[in-house]
């Protein structure tokens, strides 16, 4: 076995959004960290961004559908002056958001970049997923952890605002609100109105303003709507029982408020308008950008300060989703794996787990259980590869282990006769022996990747990578987030 | 040279010097494990007697390790002042124990001599002393040194704040430092141990611990203890290295397998004049321990508190920060009891201080020796008592990067309390600042690592 | 229970309360009143059967009083297995946390100072041999004796071990018999199973008791095999008494050195789990078998 004692992988990670389209090259860099004596330990010890692409505004087909051949046509001139082939890409993100995070759009997308990276993830972002990206690129994850402190990062892009609380560097808390800078639409550095967005259509009536389109505003006529989107935005900070027009305009669950705020952090294409010094006071200076973007930054400012909140500038304001999917998509998983296969990559794996809180102590009851929860998803039917995600006690007997791999053999009989490979991707540490009692047990070679060291959820869908290191670790990318409520 | 001795009725004869100086020692494991203690109370006591009708002479005439063969006994002549070891030569070791403990003999006069005495004669007055003996002898002893702040001020007591990590996390040292301070420990030294010893963990653990005392202000020194030529290399890529660090023994041969020989540490002191952070003068950090040279197999038949004795003698030209003794560390086939350790420690102490060098100790045990807590805090009240510069600080006790325990952060703080002594001047007015001490008492704050994430 | 008949019983009883309150442990009030009832003949039943019992409260829990910034205590906790955010009484530690500290000390001593134990050895099917050293202290203060078999171990392997095995497993107390006993149950079989399933031939495992890791250079003198593990008690530290390391060496003899050896450390529950470790162990020595070198040796061919 090549023991490399690093590795360094280069990943892309691509926003597009409502208003804007960005990419960020980065370098990861694997290292096994554990001391001479001690079982390998392979672990992402440096995360480079070696490319910032410009900003530019989503290529479009119509107000919904993106132009795929555009966005790839961006990428190539990205790469390009990065010094970069599609070669030396090794993995990398599409995160679709806000408005335009839409299927047609994602299926595109998919055939549009196929040739720009062998293992490319697009993910349609759940909302949670993009807050979680944001603030983790904006640097809110980890100055909650170096500060100790709650921070909330919001996400502030052209159609949404994105929350993600962060404890300890842990996403703990999302939520998302139909608020952003360009549902309402103006001619450039003018003051009439070309779009109005239905989020805004709603703000509109609740705050019983009048707005239409092809009318000229003045800013004390925009003022009002725009300070409602902002109150919106802060009140989702407040309750978790919200009530008018943040209840019409909430996109998800609202925040559970388990840690109580330290920090606010803004991020997004508005964010330097929170943090500047001070608010437009015309509408040209409003509507530079053809919204009202600017303005919605400084209420939001305004809205926040009077409420209370803290508010710190994160390190990365309008790059801060991008960043976060390059660099934050990839996970690596436990350093003692089984992995005996031909298949990686392999994408859109479905994760069933079907063991809610102990695993059973037959393997017939495992079986049993697993066979269950494949007849409830009707796995049969589907054509892609599934995933049996095991959650146990860090520490598991031989014995618990045997009984498992017994079990899962069996629980899976029909399924592994269709030729799919065995994928299990385990909590404990325990993926070597695990994959070692299956063929212990199983009557003939397996196709397998035994992962370990992974928190996944039932229903996730993963792409995990080409072994790394020399087979050590496999990288895995998660592509769909929920929280447990 | 008298080599026979009758204790009563029974008689006892000896070969060497050397034989007569381990088996005057109280008893160790080691010395039984090399084969050359007492064979019993009796014999131990014989040993003492013709010890102590030894003139100074007749130990300067036998060196235990020839000059020629090793590093450590040239250091040790080379070094001496001959126009003092003249005035004193004709004393016998009995003399000198009663001169040493004489109302009229002061930590002046005690200084004097110190440079006329061959580390030989330090162990060999030692072997004679009694547990009080050492701690009333220590006790007139106060040795001063300086790099960024001054160690052994007259009614201070330091710490080196010790904030290991089992896999040199930066965070997690820092937790343990932020904990350490926040008890008034590290006013001797800030000094990691890293688990890797390598030019990068060390840079990053030096680097790191230095931005923190600009940050907070905090007078005291910078030190990571890797193998002295690592620290080197980062001294010359630009690592702020206050104190350089190397722990060393009593022959050539035990320093051969540490890697270290004179000729290294006087490039490596050279360098840290040239290009450490420091103050000065005094930049360098030793840590020494009865009974190396037996674990590494390198004693040459000499017991192992002459042994340390000659450590001392290696390590005083090199005019140390600190000198730091860790007995306890070795393990239970060198010192196996709390009993053993307690009297180690004494006698460290002691013969550390008689060489001139400002001495600390790490009354410290591990878990396969006969010794536990209650022997420790022994050994650590006697070693204040008897004067030592400064102790360790290991948070809760527990180092759990080395796997022994040391002197607490609580230690630390009682001891102070316990003995009316203060920290180092600089650094009790920074702990006063941060409102952490309060007329040499720990505050209400105090003894909470959270006081520094505002 | 008519106490105060039996003069013997009752003088013991007042021994005992006179003692447990000099050290403070008992109240005079409370003394009083268990005489009282014990003269009274009133029956001072222990309830045996109650569910309650006094244990320590978990690790996270907060022991400062009023912390600056509570977030930042718990987080730097989890940062480290360092006893930090202990809180103090004056300037000692609080009582829960010294009475840790002994616990912690009472068990890292008795992994050292106890044997493994023969229920333990029936258990695993293990047949037991002893080192030179004849005692726990010889152990201790004569390192030399524990690196080689006694005369008799000498005997008992040279008699019933399988000679000329690819593989032979020790598993040898070291410091720690808790690491053995902790361990071995889910590291053994699943190092057995891993070897077999790749065809290697095992020797059946057998233990050393007092043993240090040469000993395993006089053992595979004895049997000849080509790769000889050892799985041996670490010295314990006050974190964990239960860490176990591996120590492998390719055909050892007289010019074998410390760098020869292939070592895993740190297999316990809260570093590398047993039974993994027994997985990862069987590629270990797969690699070893391939190349004909461990240690050093073996590193300079990867």
């Amino acid at each position: 076995m090549p023991e490399s004692t690093n590795q360094r992988i280069t990943s892309v990670g691509i926003d597009i959004g409502t208003t804007t389209t960005q990419l960020v090259i980065s370098q990861l860099t694997i290292e096994n960290t554990a001391s001479g004596s001690l079982v390998p330990r392979v672990e992402i010890t440096q995360k480079e961004v070696i490319h910032r692409s410009q900003i530019y505004f989503t290529p479009l087909l119509d107000r919904d559908l993106i132009n795929a051949v555009a966005v790839s046509k961006i990428l190539e001139s990205e790469y390009q002056a990065a010094g970069l082939t599609s070669e030396m890409i090794d993995t990398g993100a599409v995160i679709i958001t806000g408005e335009t995070a839409k299927k047609e759009n994602a299926k595109a997308i998919i055939d549009a970049l196929a040739g720009f990276a062998g293992d490319f993830v697009v993910a349609t972002a759940g909302a949670n997923l993009e807050a979680i990206y944001a603030g983790k690129g904006s640097g809110a994850a980890l100055y909650s952890a170096q500060r100790h402190q709650v921070v909330v990062n919001i996400d502030v892009g052209g159609g949404t605002s994105n929350y993600a609380t962060f404890h300890e560097g842990k996403a703990v808390d999302s939520s998302c609100i139909n608020v952003g800078g360009h549902l309402i639409e103006f001619d450039r550095q003018g003051d009439r109105i070309t779009y109005i967005s239905e989020p805004a259509k709603i703000a509109l009536q609740i705050t019983g303003e009048r707005l239409q389109v092809g009318e000229r505003v003045t800013l004390p006529q925009l003022r009002p709507i725009v300070k409602a989107m902002a109150g919106s935005v802060v009140d989702l900070l407040k309750t978790s029982n919200p009530s008018g027009l943040t209840k019409e305009l909430l996109m998800t669950p609202p925040l559970q408020f388990s840690h109580p705020i330290g920090k606010v952090m803004i991020s997004g294409g508005v964010a330097d308008y929170v943090y500047a010094e001070k608010g437009p006071s015309t509408m040209s200076e409003v509507t530079a950008f053809g919204d009202f973007g600017p303005l919605l930054g400084w209420e939001l400012k305004v809205s926040l300060e009077e409420a209370g909140f803290i508010l710190e500038k994160p390190k990365e304001t309008v790059r801060a989703t991008v960043i976060g999917t390059g660099t934050q998509s990839v996970n690596l998983s436990g350093s003692t794996i089984h992995l005996q296969e031909n298949t990686l990559p392999l994408r859109n794996i479905m994760v069933l787990s079907p063991f809610q809180s102990m695993i059973p102590e037959t393997p017939q009851r495992i079986a049993e259980v697993i066979k269950n929860e494949i007849l409830r998803l009707q796995v049969d039917h589907l054509e892609g590869v599934v995933a049996i995600a095991l959650k146990g006690p860090r520490t598991m007997s031989f014995a618990d282990i045997s009984h498992l791999a017994k079990g899962v053999l069996l629980g899976l009989e029909e399924y592994l006769c269709n030729n799919k490979p065995l994928i299990l991707v385990v909590e404990a540490d325990c993926g070597k022996v695990l994959g070692q009692c299956i063929n212990a047990s199983a009557n003939r070679p397996l196709e397998m990747v035994c992962i370990d060291q992974l928190e996944v959820e039932n229903c996730d869908y993963i792409d995990i990578g080409k072994p790394l290191m020399g087979g050590r670790v496999v990288p895995v990318v998660l592509k769909t987030l929920v929280f447990n409520r | 040279m008298i080599l026979k001795a009758k204790v009563y009725n029974k008689l006892f004869g000896f070969e060497s010097l050397k034989e007569v100086m381990a088996k005057a020692n109280e008893e160790k494991s080691g010395d039984e494990l090399v084969g050359i203690a007492a064979k019993s109370a009796s014999e131990r006591v014989a040993a003492k007697l013709v010890l102590s009708n030894l003139t100074l002479e007749d130990i300067y005439n036998n060196p235990i390790i020839p000059y020629e063969e090793d590093e450590v006994t040239r250091a040790i002549y080379d070094g001496l002042n001959l126009r003092i070891y003249r005035e004193i030569k004709g004393w016998t070791v009995g003399y000198l124990r009663e001169y040493i403990l004489d109302h009229k003999t002061t930590g002046e006069d005690l200084a004097h001599i110190s440079r006329g005495l061959t580390s030989e004669m330090i162990a060999a007055v030692a072997k004679l002393m009694s547990t009080m003996d050492l701690v009333f002898g220590s006790k007139k002893m106060r040795i001063q040194s300086h790099c960024n702040t001054t160690l052994g001020v007259p009614g201070t007591l330091a710490f080196r704040c010790q904030p290991n990590h089992p896999t040199d996390n930066i965070e997690g040292m820092m937790a343990s430092l932020k904990e350490g301070l926040s008890y008034g420990s590290g006013d001797a030294v800030i000094g990691i141990n890293p688990v890797e010893d390598n030019v990068e963990t060390v840079t990053r653990l030096l680097d790191t611990v230095k931005n923190f005392m600009v940050k907070w202000e905090i007078p005291t020194q910078n030190c990571v203890l890797a193998h002295v030529t690592t620290q080197m290399k980062a001294i010359e890529k630009g690592a702020p290295v206050d104190l350089v660090f190397q722990s060393i023994a009593g022959t050539q041969k035990a320093n051969d397998a540490f890697g270290v020989s004179a000729a290294i540490l006087d490039e490596a002191f050279a360098l840290a004049q040239r290009q450490g952070t420091a103050t000065g003068p005094n930049l360098m950090y030793f840590e020494t321990g009865q009974g190396s040279e037996v674990s590494l197999d390198a004693h040459l038949g000499v017991d192992m508190m002459t042994l340390e004795a000659r450590t001392y003698g290696y390590a005083r030209g090199y005019r140390p920060f600190m000198t730091n003794n860790v007995s306890g560390f070795i393990g239970p086939e060198t010192i196996y009891s709390g009993r053993e350790v307690i009297r180690a420690d004494l006698e460290d102490l002691f013969m550390g201080k008689l060489h001139g060098l400002p001495m600390g100790i790490a009354p410290c045990y591990t878990n396969h020796m006969k010794a536990d807590q209650n022997d420790q805090e022994m050994g650590t009240l006697l070693c204040a008592m008897a004067g030592s510069n400064f102790f360790m600080g290991v948070p809760g006790g527990d180092d759990v990067m080395l796997s022994y325990q040391d002197t607490s952060y609580h230690d630390d703080a009682s001891t102070r309390e316990i003995l009316g002594l203060r920290p180092l001047p600089e650094f009790e007015q920074w702990l006063e600042k941060m409102g952490i001490l309060e007329n040499g008492k720990l505050t209400e704050r105090a003894g909470d690592p959270s006081i520094f994430d505002k | 229970m008519a106490v105060a008949n039996n003069e013997l019983e009752k003088v013991i009883i007042q021994s005992i309360m006179e003692e447990l309150a000099k050290k403070g442990l008992l109240s005079q009030k409370g003394k009083d009143h268990v005489m009282a009832a014990a003269i009274m003949d009133t029956p001072i039943v222990p309830d045996t059967h109650s569910e309650d019992m006094v244990t320590f409260p978990a690790l996270d829990e907060m022991q400062i009083s009023n912390p600056f910034n509570a977030d930042a205590v718990r987080a730097m906790k989890k940062l480290t297995p360092a006893r930090i955010g202990i809180g103090r009484a004056g300037t000692r530690p609080k009582t829960i946390s010294w009475l840790r500290f002994l616990a912690d000390h009472a068990v890292a001593q008795d992994a050292v100072f106890l044997d493994v134990s023969e229920e333990f050895l029936q258990r695993m099917n293990l047949m037991s041999v002893q080192s030179a050293a004849s005692s726990k202290d010889e152990f201790l203060q004569r390192p030399d004796l524990g690196r080689r078999l006694s005369p008799e171990a000498v005997k008992t392997i040279s008699e019933k071990c399988e000679k000329n095995v690819q593989v032979q497993i020790l598993i040898v107390d070291g410091l720690s018999s808790t690491a053995i006993e902790a361990n071995i149950p889910d590291l053994l079989p699943a190092l057995m199973q891993g070897l077999k399933s790749s065809g290697i031939n095992v020797g059946a495992p057998f233990f050393v008791k007092n043993g240090r890791v040469w000993v395993q250079d006089h053992v595979a003198s004895l049997v000849n095999s080509e790769v000889i593990i050892s799985l041996i008690g670490e010295r314990p530290g006050l974190g964990t008494a239960e860490s176990l390391s591996a120590y492998m060496i390719y055909r050892p003899d007289e010019t074998t050195v410390e760098a020869d050896r292939t070592v895993i450390s740190n297999i316990h529950k809260g570093g590398i789990p047993p039974a993994e470790a027994g997985a990862h162990l069987t590629d270990v020595i797969k690699e070893i078998l391939a190349a004909k070198a461990s240690g050093v040796k073996l590193n300079q061919q990867k």
